[in-house]
């Protein structure tokens, strides 16, 4: 499990890659979290990018549900982007995607909550 | 033999994977049963040994082309996954638990299962089938 960090305008755009299992939510909080601290300062968003996620149990949902949570304490705001196929059918049985903010591609993501970024976006 | 730590889950869970590939079991469902066994081995590790020292024993037997039964077995206190509550999944992200989400993962991806107490062994028995039971493709890598 990897995770690249890219700021885009006011967007933070973390890119994971791989599996996010027992073995690796602690590195993804360990990636995540800090992140989510001062997450609605100068309007920033968080945006995760699962395009490369192939595996997500339920240890990684537990992550992204503390940081949403933490983002939300604070005002801030994080999404979500690009779930593969598997991941959305969990995210669908712990009805994540009743409370956490999807979007089908990154792209769309950074429209909606970011022009700034989305012009941003692609060209860096 | 495995220690219940989180090598246990990963040893667990990569040889029920590579049971279900040589049983000839497709991609998705293959990730699903993963899943399954990652979630059962977890809450082996943080429930019947309360994340002390122990031993899992996960015995995976072919019961035809289509079917396979995986047997887990633990030496903790006695611990019936399959007797823990659905957890409350339906309020807003403020009335949500950080976790919980294992014990439904659990079940919608499971065809059958069973559970025993005997000699001071918790033995959980599980079927899977070859079809998966999500509706997703994995996306090609």
């Amino acid at each position: 499990m990897e995770c690249k960090v890219r700021t885009l305008a006011n967007v933070v755009l973390i890119e994971v890659e791989g599996r996010i299992d027992h073995s690796t939510a602690p590195a993804f909080g360990s990636a995540l979290l800090p992140h989510v601290d001062g997450c609605a300062n100068d309007d920033k968003k968080l945006l995760l990018d699962l395009s490369k996620v192939n595996y997500m149990s339920s240890a990684g949902l537990r992550v992204l549900m503390i940081a949403a949570k933490g983002c939300r304490k604070q005002g801030g705001k994080m999404v979500l982007a690009a779930l593969q196929s598997t991941v959305q059918e969990v995210f669908k049985i712990g009805r994540f995607d009743m409370v956490l903010e999807t979007y089908g591609t990154v792209r769309e993501a950074l429209a909606a909550i970011s022009p700034a970024a989305a012009s941003l976006y692609g060209n860096g | 033999m495995a220690a219940p730590t989180l090598d246990a889950v990963a040893h667990c869970t990569e040889f029920a994977a590579a049971q279900a590939r040589a049983a000839g079991f497709g991609v998705a469902r293959v990730h699903e049963i993963e899943l399954v066994v990652e979630e059962i081995v977890a809450n082996i590790c943080r429930y019947s040994y309360a994340d002390q020292n122990g031993s899992v024993e996960l015995c995976c037997e072919r019961l035809d082309g289509e079917t396979l039964a995986l047997e887990f077995i633990d030496r903790g206190c006695a611990f019936n996954i399959l007797a823990m509550p659905d957890p409350d999944l339906s309020g807003d992200i403020d009335q949500r638990d950080v976790g919980g989400v294992g014990v439904p993962v659990l079940r919608a991806l499971m065809d059958q299962a069973s559970y025993r107490r005997d000699r001071a062994c918790n033995i959980l028995r599980v079927i899977v089938h070859a079809a998966p039971r999500l509706g997703a493709e994995p996306t090609a890598t």
